[in-house]
């Protein structure tokens, strides 16, 4: 009971205690901040991929495609763990808007919409056709023409709030849309004849997943189309990938072990057929895998946040240490004293730590609430700042694809930073407060020593 | 008084009755003290043997430097002895464990300092109780710290010192921090008292009303040993041991 009535004595009438409480609440008040956007930002990003991707891909990132795909979807189609299969035709085109001179590399997808949107969140992402994407494709400027979703970024831009200037009505803006076709052993299936596809589209939608690289090069077209235009639309149909989503309760291990199962039977199936060379190349991946190389940067960045705000946490360490050590040396008498009516060695350093963990724990809770009532406000001084003196420091909203700044505080995060906190205020007392441990009465009683 | 809050008095650290076979509470046979002082090996206790007994009130003299405190520290086990042996209710010291020693330092004795050393973060109350609360867990403190707090703000009325209970150390006089000093070093009901130059920094008027007290305690059966170079000081004792160069020479 005296160590905790003694350490609280000690934190309250020591001003020096209040230093390194202020250096703890800031240390957590920033890494609460920073790490609540990262979090928010990586989470915000998964979550966008997953909704792009579906929950399991089968494909090739060959531009050849695979063969007998539709044989696999019906497969897939008969299982009761698939919500929805989409087959996809994904390739490279050059884009000319009509009445420009322009000429654009842009990746394109051909899809069925209706089926697409039950394998992934493709429906969601539409303006105009939202809640009937059946009618995606439908344009009314030219009857004749298919439509086609072009994604947002490459049609509308943003003002400074984030918002996009949408059209009414998106009619009117033809596009000419090439690409090489190929057979199936991969060579260029109209040598001789101009080599390319073209073929004209009119806007009839756009699509805004939230992923910046997909909104800014990525049009969609319906999938025949899009199989004519890639050379794969021929006797034995190919396409690149199959998009598929799992019922909701069937877990995405479950459902990715079953798929790739499928696969595996359904290649020894297949071959002896004439193309069974192109399954080869196929993978079976889950939504996480297939969109590695995009997550993994923005985990690294996490990551190397988190390693530099240690950093941060060391400078804490070094300031408890500091803040200890003077108020062990203060305290010598105290120490001398306690030891003289029987205090052991380990309960002195047990004080001391107290102190240290009290140090800790009330940092780490000035740092939350100012971390949480930052982060509650982080949106309105960031607008603020805007409105009254044109700076942004933090989101160009006219660059970044997230329209707000993350501010959800993760309560496992926040626990682990305020754990940490305190683990860095015992670790920085430690080497003092084994110091006061070892410290004999009779020298820090020494009249010289007063 | 609640069950497990009493002292042992009369009873040492394993519950032993004291008193050994040659009736002294606390023995010293042989004691060496050797400081070492720059590169020069400073002998300070050379082979010193000194007997109490219950109820005695002993005073070490000596000149300064001569070892009295040094003495006093070993008989409280302070400090150790490089060669000797100090034995307690029969029982040598070098025998206990840490937590014993402890134990002993926290209810066996009780020591009083020249410069009073109370802890400035607590009041005059709580550095009272401190000893009976240092001794105790958190659940043994909080099933017996109303008879402590009455025990204290008790032996507080007792040296005159109950309207000063909930001041800070630094609002009382040298007199009055001393037998703050005194009430905490019986808190625990002590089997010895051991003062080193108790009255050495207080004035005389002052330094006579503690040892006034200390009489008073010593008639109740209150064991003392008490340190001091004044002759004066020391002929209020019931005995006087003299220690000159490092040896008793006259008790």
């Amino acid at each position: 009971m005296y160590k905790i009535i003694l350490s609280i004595r000690y934190l309250v009438k020591r001003r020096i205690a209040y230093f390194a409480v202020l250096a703890v609440a800031l240390c957590v008040f920033i890494v609460v901040v920073v790490m609540t956007v990262m979090t928010g930002l990586v989470s915000d990003f998964k979550q966008k991929n997953h909704r792009f991707v579906g929950d399991c891909v089968v494909g090739t990132e060959s531009l050849v495609g695979f063969a007998y795909y539709e044989d696999f979807v019906k497969k897939l189609e008969q299982e009761d763990i698939i919500e929805g299969v989409s087959a996809v035709i994904k390739s490279y085109a050059l884009v000319s808007p009509f009445g420009t001179e322009r000429n654009l590399g842009i990746e394109i997808m051909g899809i069925e919409p209706v089926r697409h949107s039950r394998a992934t969140g493709f429906g969601q992402t539409l303006y105009h056709h939202k809640d009937d994407v059946s009618r995606a494709f439908e344009q009314t400027y030219d009857p004749n023409q298919a439509g086609c979703v072009i994604g947002i970024e490459l049609v509308l831009s943003r003002d400074s709030e984030g918002r996009y200037g949408y059209d009414s009505d998106p009619t009117g803006l033809g596009l000419a849309i090439s690409c090489f076709p190929l057979t199936a052993k991969g060579a260029l299936a109209k040598v001789g004849a101009g080599l390319v596809n073209t073929k004209t589209f009119y806007y009839s939608d756009n699509s805004h997943s939230g992923l910046a690289r997909v909104d800014g090069s990525m049009i969609y077209l319906p999938f025949e189309e899009a199989q004519i235009l890639c050379g794969m639309d021929g006797p034995v149909k190919r396409a690149n990938v199959i998009h598929i989503k799992f019922k909701p309760k069937v877990k995405l291990e479950t459902g990715y072990e079953r798929v790739a199962s499928l696969w595996r039977s359904f290649r020894e199936e297949k071959a002896d057929h004439r193309h069974a060379d192109l399954l080869e190349k196929v993978t079976v991946q889950s939504w996480g895998n297939y969109r590695r190389s995009s997550i993994a940067a923005m985990e690294k960045e996490q990551t190397m946040m988190t390693v530099m705000f240690a950093l941060v946490g060391l400078t804490t360490v070094f300031i408890v240490f500091v803040v200890t050590y003077m108020i062990i040396s203060h305290k010598s008498k105290d120490i001398g004293i306690l030891k003289s009516i029987g205090v052991s060695n380990a309960n002195v350093m047990l004080l001391f730590l107290s102190f240290a963990f009290l140090v800790g724990f009330l940092g780490s809770a000035i740092g939350t609430v100012g971390g949480w009532r930052f982060l509650v406000h982080i949106n309105g001084i960031e607008k603020w700042l805007y409105e009254k003196f044109e700076y942004q420091p933090l989101w160009d909203r006219e660059i970044f694809a997230i329209g707000d700044i993350p501010n959800t505080i993760d309560l496992k995060v926040l626990g682990v930073i305020i754990l940490s906190a305190i683990g860095a205020c015992l670790a920085g007392a430690l080497l003092p407060c084994r110091q006061a441990a070892k410290q004999k009465p009779v020298e820090t009683l020494q009249v010289s020593q007063l | 008084m609640p069950a497990g809050c009493e002292t042992k008095a009369g009873r040492d650290i394993a519950g032993e009755p004291i008193m050994s076979k040659d009736d002294f509470i606390l023995k010293a046979e042989g004691i060496y003290k050797s400081y070492r002082m720059g590169s020069t090996e400073v002998e300070v206790l050379k082979g010193v043997d000194l007997g109490v007994r219950k109820g005695e009130f002993v005073a070490i003299v000596g000149a300064s430097g001569s070892g009295k405190s040094t003495l006093l520290h070993i008989l409280g086990a302070l400090d150790v002895p490089d060669k000797g042996v100090v034995a307690f209710t029969g029982r040598d010291l070098s025998r206990y464990s840490s937590g014993e020693l402890n134990r002993f330092r926290s209810k066996m004795v009780g020591f009083v300092f020249q410069f009073y050393h109370l802890l400035d973060e607590l009041s005059v109350l709580e550095n009272v109780f401190l000893p009976t609360m240092v001794s105790k867990g958190i659940f043994g403190w909080l099933s017996c710290r109303r008879w402590a707090r009455n025990r204290a703000g008790e032996l507080l009325e007792q040296l005159g010192l109950g309207e000063r209970a909930n001041h800070k150390p630094y609002q009382l006089s040298g007199g009055e921090r001393q037998r703050v000093a005194i009430g905490r070093a019986l808190m625990n009901e002590p089997s010895v008292l051991l003062a080193d130059e108790p009255t050495g920094n207080l004035d005389s008027a002052t330094g006579n009303g503690i040892l006034e007290t200390f009489k008073e305690l010593n008639r109740a059966g209150q064991t003392i040993v008490m340190v001091s170079h004044d002759e004066r000081v020391a002929r209020r004792a019931g005995r006087i041991v003299t220690l000159t160069d490092g040896k008793i020479c006259r008790g």
